[in-house]
């Protein structure tokens, strides 16, 4: 296909980008990778669609290239049009750059043995370094722009292969104050420098002088990837990161480098310090991160270097810089901020949370620092969100909530007051304008506005979160409890349609809590019986709360509600409230409500559904009662809500039809007894299995019916349960045993499964016949011989015989049934087949590959079989 | 320290999405580490149709508020940070930093360098802080002397080539899109070394300093004898320095007169390069006494080429500008108003504008008005329930204006009225809106012969004031009103 023009481009790449997957699964989806890379050649395309064309490989890089191969094979491609491209000044240069080194990490590319890795790397550093590189990389001025791009481009690679630029420390090292930008320069040095620290202090070596390396090649000696190997081999990529409790307790690993090295990081980390303001504000934060948490891990290396840039940055309440603060103060602690610098970081982050000039998700940001804050001596445990001990009921005067906030404005100003509430550890008493007075002022607001009659759900959801958040905070606050319940049953009261939020409130809260607002709600639900609008929404609620021991009122309300449902769902959620009922306990009225409504409901499903609750109710025990109604699996999603009934219940009362828990195999026989016996191993899978019962099926009735066997309990991992399974042959075939389970579950739900069939082989029915006086063998043999004819019928087999030769053969297999043996020439074998038959083998003089066995049976319907069992002994 | 993806999205309600990705950058480098430090945690960045879908959920932003949705509704679903978990999927993608500004969605996935599960605390997540850097920094340049939708088309389609210089690789390198927008139009000049990075190029032409101070007072004021009224001032001062050089250092200072109000919660632009200890600490927490610093506060800074923000500060003025009373009953199908309102002596009695709203919330349309003003118009909008009194540029001599009125409201139309969840029953307030040129409430002002330039050629410098309401209110006296934990304290 030859190129395409603009308006193509800016199609195809539209119909991209608005499904990626969808496209590339399509038709064209192949090609767009290759024909980008080729189209970026053409020279009819404008070099503002090749602009385009490279963004979306920036972006897109991970699916036009997905594998290595693709990968390299792109960022080859790439730097070839990169070299390609005239002198002249060309917006392309930088985004080519970007592109290979997107392209080759994306698609896991870098490394040694990639050919574009090996041509990108050092042209970058070129760059980066700023040598005139010649003029196929443009005029010497856009070289210089490039060395920004450059350095961008290798901060991305070290990122995501650490080590990888270690070696070059020295040569950067030098470079600040050279000619540049110097932005991109100390963002790449601090990088390094992070990187390099961290991964010699993992592995205990020292800094080797990395330092002060000058020269460091860019072209003529191969790259050194040995420390970024090193790192690959021990350690997983590693960000600056906050230390975790785990890495506390290990200790952090700490890195004495030699005096030398020493100095040098030294005037290292101070240059870049003295130089961060002429870097943009996140870019600052980058740095003030990447120094700490590698200098955090050094012995000798105060960080007294980052003070004199405290106050600066103190001074801004610059989201990203504060940040950074706040990440020295968790990598040094002490040792760089005193309690007073402490103190005033907590008042500064205290002003930014609520300075008008910050824009609100600033504010919430702040709010979320301040409770987890990293103090110098934290007193609760770690992680949790708690008020700092500094921070006084006097700092947080401006951070308290009001109505007039936004959610979430709201919620996390309510989290600090209840933490303040909590911490208040005396109840107060007569203090009528403390916090926990204010506390209960703001939920009494919110109810009052969740109260209003067709208010949006937002509010009514605020209000229930903030009742969470509270509860959560203060359980042991009494008052508090006791107003929030009263104020919640008014709401309910004012607003039954909430009732979905009471009901998810209950579930959520601790048992503190859930028992008396369950109780108030149920008084407040069977308060106002009779017809109303709220009727469907009290009952949802009383499903929730009714329970046994408070039925008679409950009952009256259901009698009286139940001339008022006229709806079928009316109907399901006053059945639903019998269940609540049943299900905890039941009881007599329930029983006449239920009688009541299986004749007086108006629809069939309502009528059925409530016999069967009273069925259940005067049949089962409570306890049985309890499990069959109780919380479902899985929600059923079906029509007839007889049918939608409780998966729980019906788990209950119904054998589940489930996967074969156990294992069932056919062990080695014991040919002895009147009858034959199949050894069986069973073994429980899974899970354990109670009360098993086995049930066989014989195929096509060749056996008597077989007795259903019990087993009490299986474990898994426990040996294998032997099984003897007596057959009783109607006639001397093999035979298929279909084998069904019907087991308990621990959870005590009654299961049935299907388990693979079983095979009863011809020689599974084999036995031997009673042992004879010694001398007596050949005349008895004879005997039989002599009596199966004329009855029976006489053939001549050949019985092919494997490398362990004929005395093998018969100790196998036929030993339980040999009469006389004269090894190695003749075998005389006799074998009673149930019920009434016998087979005759004389077996002769073994030949090389086989044995001639003449054979006599009185029943000449087994003559098939037996054939086939000779042939099959060598191939077993 | 680096973003996965980054969206702006424009909420368009009513519409059967919801709304439209304008767009939307993501950087594969950067998901390819996050797949190896979320390891078994790791969430892909999702296409943009089931992210938007997923956010204006997540956001409340669809209008399917009817029924009760446990993943958004539930009690425990608790939200305090703009940073939310969507459900994308099946898995659920976080953080995602979001917030909505002017019906656009700014978002965007900050990099973990560990694992997310258990959930690490967000003040451990270096992106968390540039990834809202950067939207804030987008919701910036959009907005900043936006004048109408074209504009903001122009802006939103400059926006792909901005994120490739202020982002190429998902690390922010800065978040000011109008000087990533400078640097594209400069690249033929040649920085020099010590140039910072947050100024690129160079201002040529005539020296000049231009210094405005703006303040906003914010107000309650309940007319209850056990709740205290509030108010507090709130300053920015805004520079642009056109000024020759790679860096000029320029120090401006702010003055007080005698009787000003002392400057307290200062922050400042990061240009500033140094700060006095006094200024630093000097906090709106502390109780107010003699001993206050109050000025001159210096601020030496390297400008920026573009208009920025010096700082910004609060103050405690000792009265409200205006002091105002507002009394409103129902007597049977009536509703009694009565408003004053005074103004301080010493407020310069010159306005921009200055009128007072009154609205009347969860009523029906007004039927029937009677009124008496001291001073002023009153303009009636029935349908929408609302009061204006236009006081106009001058309070009267005796500083005092009244209006009373009765109203009657007709039945409450469907969705013609505004709903206010705040004012319910007599619950109301009014609010006032006023502007005065040349003047600030603490009195502050930048000294015009203090401005200390380092740079060739002197600089003509202007400066101006101005003071503003913002959230101006007077409650009615006679129902309950939202008090604000500071209006109980003793």
């Amino acid at each position: 296909m030859g190129p395409l023009g603009r308006e193509a481009w800016t199609q195809r790449l539209g119909a991209f980008r608005a499904s990626p997957s969808a496209f590339l699964a399509g038709a064209e989806g192949e090609d767009l990778g290759r024909d980008l890379l080729s189209d970026l050649r053409s020279e009819k395309l404008s070099e503002q669609t090749k602009v385009s064309l490279l963004t979306l490989s920036l972006e897109y890089s991970d699916k036009l290239w997905p594998d290595a191969p693709a990968a390299e094979a792109a960022a080859t491609s790439l730097l070839d049009t990169l070299v390609l491209l005239p002198t002249r000044p060309s917006a392309l240069r930088r985004l080519l750059l970007l592109a290979a080194t997107t392209a080759l990490v994306s698609g896991d590319a870098l490394g040694p043995t990639s050919g574009a890795s090996c041509r990108l790397l050092p042209l970058l550093l070129g760059l980066a370094s700023g040598r005139d590189l010649g003029r196929s990389f443009g005029t010497p001025s856009e070289q210089r722009h490039l060395q920004a791009t450059a350095c961008e481009c290798l901060g991305e690679l070290e990122r995501c292969k650490p080590g990888l630029l270690a070696g070059a420390l020295g040569m950067l090292r030098s470079l600040p104050g050279q000619t540049g930008p110097i932005q991109p320069v100390s963002l790449l040095l601090a990088l390094v420098l992070h990187d390099t620290l961290v991964v010699q202090s993992r592995s205990g070596a020292g800094l080797q002088g990395l330092l002060v390396a000058e020269d460091f090649s860019t072209g003529s000696y191969p790259w050194d990837w040995t420390l970024a190997e090193e790192w690959d081999a021990h350690l997983k990529p590693q960000g600056p990161s906050w230390p975790t409790a785990g890495e506390e307790e290990r200790g952090f690993p700490v890195l004495e480098p030699s005096p030398e090295d020493t100095r040098e990081l030294k005037a290292a980390v101070a240059q870049l310090l003295d130089t961060s303001y002429l870097l943009t504000p996140v870019a600052q934060a980058q740095l003030l991160w990447l120094l700490g948490w590698a200098l955090r891990g050094l012995r000798g290396q105060p960080p007294v270097l980052f003070k004199p840039q405290l106050v600066r940055l103190l001074g801004t309440a610059q989201l990203t810089l504060l940040h950074s603060v706040l990440s020295l103060k968790a990598a040094f602690g002490e040792a760089l901020f005193t309690a007073q610098d402490e103190a005033l970081l907590l008042r500064r982050l205290t002003l930014g949370a609520q300075h008008p000039a910050l824009p609100s998700p600033t504010h919430l940001f702040y709010l979320h620092c301040i409770l987890s804050f990293p103090e110098n001596c934290p007193l609760g445990p770690e992680g949790e969100e708690a008020a700092p001990l500094l921070l006084g009921p006097q700092l947080c005067r401006g951070l308290m909530p009001s109505l007039l906030h936004d959610p979430m404005v709201l919620l996390a100003r309510l989290h600090l007051l209840c933490l303040l509430c909590a911490d208040d550890e005396e109840e107060e008493k007569d203090q009528t304008q403390g916090p926990q007075w204010f506390l209960q002022e703001v939920l009494a607001g919110l109810q009052q506005r969740a109260a209003l009659d067709g208010g949006p759900r937002a509010l009514a959801t605020l209000c229930f979160q903030a009742s969470y958040l509270v509860t959560n905070c203060l359980t042991r606050h009494s008052t508090v409890q006791t107003s929030l319940i009263r104020g919640l049953a008014q709401l309910y009261r004012a607003r039954p349609s909430l009732a979905p939020h009471f009901v998810d409130l209950l579930d959520q809260v601790s048992p503190e809590l859930r028992e008396p607002l369950r109780e108030v709600l149920l008084q407040e639900a069977v308060a106002r019986p009779g017809e109303s609008e709220a009727l469907c929404w009290h009952l949802q609620m009383l499903a929730k709360v009714a329970e046994g021991a408070t039925q008679s009122t409950t009952l009256s309300f259901l009698q009286a509600a139940a001339v008022h449902c006229t709806d079928w769902g009316l109907h399901q959620a006053l059945l639903r409230v019998c269940r609540a009922l049943l299900r905890t306990g039941g009881g007599d009225g329930l029983a006449d409500l239920l009688q009541e409504l299986a004749r007086q409901l108006e629809n069939a499903d309502g009528r059925d559904h409530a016999r069967l609750y009273y069925v259940l109710l005067s049949h089962l025990s409570s306890s049985k009662l309890g499990m069959a109604l109780g919380p479902s699996l899985a929600a059923p999603a079906l029509a007839s809500s007889l049918m939608a009934e409780n998966q729980g219940f019906s788990s209950a009362l119904m054998v589940q039809e489930t996967s074969a828990p156990i294992q069932l195999s056919v062990g080695p026989q014991q040919a002895k007894g009147p009858l034959p016996v199949l050894c069986l191993q069973v073994q429980a899978l899974d899970a354990p299995v109670y009360s098993l019962e086995l049930r066989f099926r014989v195929e096509g009735q060749l056996y008597e019916p077989l007795e259903a066997v019990h087993i009490p309990c299986l474990r898994p991992g426990q040996p294998a349960h032997p099984l003897y399974l007596l057959l009783q042959p109607r006639c001397p075939a093999p035979a298929r045993l279909h084998v069904r389970a019907l087991y308990s579950t621990s959870a005590g739900l009654t299961c049935h499964a299907r388990l693979p069939p079983l095979s009863v082989n011809f020689a599974d029915l084999f036995l031997p016949f009673p042992q004879l006086p010694k001398g007596s063998e050949l005349r008895f043999f004879d005997e039989l011989w002599n009596s199966c004819l004329p009855k029976g019928v006489e053939s001549r087999v050949w019985c092919p015989l494997g490398p362990q030769g004929l005395e093998a053969l018969v100790s196998q297999y036929l030993e339980p049934f040999v009469v006389l043996a004269q090894p190695p020439t003749t075998y005389l074998i006799a074998i009673r087949l149930p019920p009434a038959s016998m087979l005759l083998l004389r077996l002769e003089k073994a030949q090389v590959d086989g044995v001639p066995v003449a054979l006599r049976t009185d029943d000449w319907a087994v003559l098939p079989l037996v054939g086939d069992y000779l042939r099959g002994l060598a191939a077993h | 320290m680096a973003l996965r993806a980054v969206w702006l999205i424009r909420h368009e309600p009513g519409t059967p999405l919801g709304g439209t990705v304008r767009f939307s950058r993501r950087y594969p480098t950067v998901e390819k580490r996050a797949k190896v430090f979320n390891g078994m945690t790791y969430v892909p960045v999702p296409e943009d149709g089931p992210f938007l879908r997923a956010l204006l959920f997540q956001l409340r932003l669809l209008d399917d508020d009817k029924d009760f949705i446990e993943r958004r509704d539930g009690c425990s679903h608790l939200n305090k940070t703009s940073i939310y978990g969507l459900s994308v999927g099946g898995e659920e993608l976080w953080p995602v930093i979001a917030f909505l500004r002017d019906s656009m969605i700014y978002a965007s996935v900050p990099l973990v360098e560990q694992a997310l599960s258990p959930r690490p605390p967000l003040i451990s997540i270096s992106g968390v802080s540039q990834g809202l850097e950067l939207l804030l920094g987008i919701q910036d340049f959009l907005y900043s002397s936006q004048k109408n939708d074209t504009d903001l088309h122009t802006k939103l389609s400059q926006l792909p080539d901005l994120l490739l210089q202020a982002c190429p690789l998902g690390t922010l390198l800065d978040a000011n899109l109008q000087n990533s927008l400078n640097s594209i139009n400069s690249v033929s000049v040649t920085q020099p070394q010590k140039q910072p990075a947050w100024k690129v190029g160079a201002y040529k032409g005539k020296a000049q300093i231009s210094i405005s101070i703006t303040e906003t007072v914010k107000c309650m004021q309940y007319g209850k004898q056990d709740i205290a009224d509030t108010w507090q001032v709130a300053g920015t001062v805004a520079c642009k320095c056109d000024l020759e050089g790679v860096m000029p250092a320029v120090t401006i200072s702010l003055s007080l007169p005698t009787n000003g109000s002392p400057l307290q919660d200062i922050i400042v632009h990061p240009c500033v390069t140094s700060l006095d200890s006094a200024i630093l600490t000097s906090s709106s927490i502390d109780t107010m006494d003699d001993s206050a610093f109050s000025g001159p506060y210096k601020f030496p800074f390297t400008p920026p080429l573009e208009s920025f923000n010096l700082c910004h500060y609060t103050s405690q003025v000792p009265v409200p500008p205006i002091l105002g009373s507002y009394h409103m009953k129902e007597e049977g199908v009536q509703l009694k108003v009565t408003v004053n309102f005074k103004l301080h002596e010493s407020v310069r009695n010159n306005f921009e504008v200055c009128e007072a709203h009154i609205p009347f919330y969860n009523r029906g349309p007004i039927t029937h008005l009677e009124y008496k003003a001291s001073f002023g118009q009153l303009e009636v909008f029935r349908e929408k329930s609302l009061l204006v009194w236009i006081i106009g540029q001058k309070f009267p001599k005796s500083m005092e204006i009244s209006l009373s009125g009765t109203l009657t409201f007709g039945v409450k139309g469907h969705n013609k009225q505004p709903f206010d969840h705040i004012c319910i029953g007599n619950t109301a307030y009014i609010k006032l809106n006023f502007r005065i040129a040349d003047y600030t409430l603490t009195g502050c002002y930048a000294d015009q012969h203090s401005v200390q330039v380092f740079a060739s050629g002197k600089p003509k410098i202007s400066a101006y004031r101005k003071l503003i309401s913002s959230d101006y209110y007077i409650w009615n006296s006679k129902a309950p009103a939202p008090v604000t934990y500071a209006s109980l304290l003793p």
